[in-house]
């Protein structure tokens, strides 16, 4: 069995056998044989070339988070074929010229108007959430084309609270 | 001086001249919530007095409900309509006959006109009494008394202003860098540094607004902004009576966004003299003050081990347990017996300091996006637990964590013989610690703890952004990726596992087949 796993933006492929009562895997070139135990819903007991390690696992929204040792992973499966959709995407997430809220939270100041030329990295809007203020940045050197929201609105994460024109 | 154990039987058992005036605290209503509710409440069970929980709509489900004996709603989610909601909250104590109100940290913990609320409805007020509390909270009107009294203070504004003006001339006056604080402040809010007039005026902007948000006055002051400082407070505790004692120091230094992360004691910086002079000024600053119960005298100490008077934090503090587990006192049963009328049971000479304790704070938020908030759904925790490790916890697997309140989960506090020991442990513990759903600080207080710099006790406020700013490239190193990524494909494989195997059962759908459905790539 064949998989292509994303983790923080970068990509592994991993051939799966199970074979004899142990996974041989295959990841990114090197060999790892692996005998798995389920010790319950969210725990993985793990020998990897004899070595142990236990993993705890939950999933929501398609996501996996991991925890190994105190470190903790955020893992998406992709097919070959939304492998270069999700690059796209990820690339076109990064160049998205809005102002966003990484969170739910409450519009505390908009520093920008429309027409506005605004530098990337310049202060466009200041949020407040979980009491504290974050000042979101411009991705993109442009002009303001939009701004959604007024001083003391709600808003969800995501949500474009400005927009931006970039310069070409 | 007493032995330990003696010392241990004096805190425990009362002495029979201390119950002259003593009222024992009958019912004890908690106007908090999370970790700190749930401190208080086990600290009331531990002394079988009754507690009563409060929690706003979005809280039904918290643990400090589920943990106090009674709980009342009172009201909606933001703090103004529930947890900062006096009237409320009095109303519920009355109601629930209640005949005590503890205000953890927070909220209303340090509001003068709650405590006088409290004294004329004849409610006993866990904490100072409202004219101290109110003379300490006024960061302006405090300075003025330190001053009188020869207390050592930063340089800086004698008034705050409620507008822009006046702030850049005594600025100059100052000399930059200056900080700005809220003047009714604490945790880090409204607080900033401004190197410049230019970085001045919108500091001041933006500290007011904070400041406004979090204390409901906007007021901010300036001072000398004191480099390469190491922030080191002092526990006290004074009784009805006037008696003062101090419970040696806690570092706090690790700081973001001028926010304390870790807490250790004793301090890398301090001798027995410092200590000792740092300790005699504390006590010096709570009897000017009028103070009762417990507080903490906030300093900082410089490269040339001079120390300045910074404020009272006039409350049970977020790092009380790293004393806790140094001098063996229970501060919290400490500020229900004085808030009862008890006398302290020891006295000076009566507290040591044994091992080292350090304290993470664990919060809901993003070590590689500016530590923004996060929150959400906690899918699954699992607690560190083991030898000298305390984990005091507000959450459990399936919470919510809100976007309401101050993202603190938890605390994790190690104890052991040396400082060495108790970070290792640390380690240990937050290897050991597993929150999956949401974003913690969990990996990068395990960072801080195994930095060079943390290691060597070179541990001054600017240690994060001085150490810790490309630790989001460092991420990138953690040492068990393949271990997860292996893991993940197991549990994305459709194969059964080893036990299933041995066991000859066939094919049995389990937790990790049926969690999602996977588009698997070509098999």
């Amino acid at each position: 069995m064949e998989l292509e796993l994303k983790i923080e933006d970068q990509i592994h492929k991993l051939q799966v056998e199970f074979k004899e009562g142990h996974y041989h895997i295959n990841l990114d070139g090197n060999e790892h044989l692996v005998d798995s135990s389920i010790i319950s819903d969210h725990c993985l007991s793990l020998l990897v070339n004899g070595k142990t390690f236990t993993v705890y696992l939950a999933e929501a929204n398609g996501k996996k988070y991991l925890s190994v040792a105190g470190e903790q992973f955020l893992i998406e499966e992709t097919t070959s074929e939304n492998v270069a959709g999700s690059g796209a995407d990820s690339s076109g997430i990064a160049e998205e010229p809005v102002a966003a809220s990484p969170m739910p939270g409450k519009v505390v100041k908009i520093l920008v108007s429309k027409g506005d030329k605004v530098e990337k990295g310049q202060g466009l809007v200041i949020v407040e959430a979980m009491k504290m203020e974050n000042e979101i940045k411009s991705p993109v050197k442009g002009t303001v084309e939009k701004v959604n929201f007024k001083p003391g609105d709600l808003v969800d994460a995501a949500q474009p609270i400005v927009e931006i024109e970039p310069e070409a | 001086m007493l032995s330990w154990k003696q010392f241990l039987i004096s805190l425990t058992g009362s002495k029979v001249e201390n119950l002259s005036n003593v009222h024992m605290i009958q019912k004890i209503l908690i106007a908090n919530r999370g970790e700190i509710a749930v401190r208080i409440i086990n600290a009331c069970r531990e002394m079988s007095i009754p507690s009563v929980a409060v929690f706003s709509t979005v809280d039904r489900n918290s643990l400090h409900v589920q943990k106090a004996d009674e709980a009342y709603c009172i009201g909606n989610p933001p703090p103004l309509e529930s947890y900062l909601n006096i009237g409320k909250i009095i109303q519920v104590t009355k109601k629930s006959g209640a005949d005590a109100i503890h205000p953890g940290y927070g909220f209303l913990a340090e509001n003068p006109e709650f405590c006088e609320r409290c004294e004329k409805e004849g409610i006993i007020f866990i904490g100072p009494n409202s004219k101290a509390l109110r003379l300490v909270g006024d960061k302006v009107e405090s300075r003025k008394t330190m001053t009188e009294a020869k207390i050592p203070i930063i340089p800086g504004m004698m008034s705050s202003g409620k507008q822009t003006k006046g702030f850049k001339e005594a600025a100059e006056k100052i000399g930059y860098p200056v900080m700005i604080k809220a003047s009714a402040g604490g945790g880090g809010k409204g607080m900033r540094v401004a190197w410049s007039p230019e970085e001045l005026e919108k500091g001041v902007e933006a500290g007011m607004r904070e400041a406004k948000s979090a204390f409901g006055d906007e007021s901010v002051y300036l001072e000398r902004c004191i480099e390469e400082p190491r922030h080191v407070e002092f526990q006290v505790l004074a009784d009805n009576f006037g008696h003062v004692i101090h419970l040696c120091e806690r570092e706090c230094s690790i700081q973001r966004r001028h926010q304390k992360i870790v807490e250790e004691t004793p301090s890398c910086a301090l001798d027995e003299k410092l200590r000792a002079k740092m300790g005699e000024v504390a006590k010096k600053v709570i009897e000017v003050s009028g103070y009762n119960n417990a507080g903490t005298v906030e300093f900082l100490l410089d490269k040339n081990k001079d120390f300045y008077f910074l404020e009272v934090n006039a409350r049970l503090q977020v790092e009380h347990p790293i004393t806790e587990l140094v001098t063996g006192v229970d501060l919290v049963r400490q500020q229900i017996r004085i808030a009862s009328g008890e006398k302290l049971t020891f006295t000076q000479n009566d507290i040591q300091q044994r091992g080292h304790a350090i304290e993470c704070r664990i919060y809901a938020e993003d070590p590689e996006n500016n530590f923004f908030p996060s929150s959400g759904k906690i899918l699954f925790m699992k607690e560190p637990s083991g030898p000298g490790i305390r984990h005091d916890c507000g959450i459990y697997s399936g919470c919510e964590v809100s976007v309401y309140y101050d993202p603190i989960l938890s605390k994790v506090i190690t104890w052991a013989e040396t400082r060495e020991d108790a970070r290792k442990r640390m380690l240990l513990a937050l290897s050991n610690y597993t929150v999956l759903g949401i974003k913690t600080s969990i990996g990068f207080l395990a960072a801080v703890m195994e930095h060079p710099e943390f290691i060597a006790g070179n541990t001054q406020t600017s240690f994060i952004d001085k150490n810790m700013s490309d630790w989001k490239g460092k991420r990138k190193e953690r040492r068990f990726v393949n271990e997860a990524i292996i893991a993940a494909a197991i549990s994305s494989s459709t194969r059964p596992t080893s036990r299933k195997r041995l066991q000859g059962k066939q094919e049995m759908p389990s937790p990790w087949l049926t969690l999602g459905k996977w588009d698997l790539g070509g098999i």
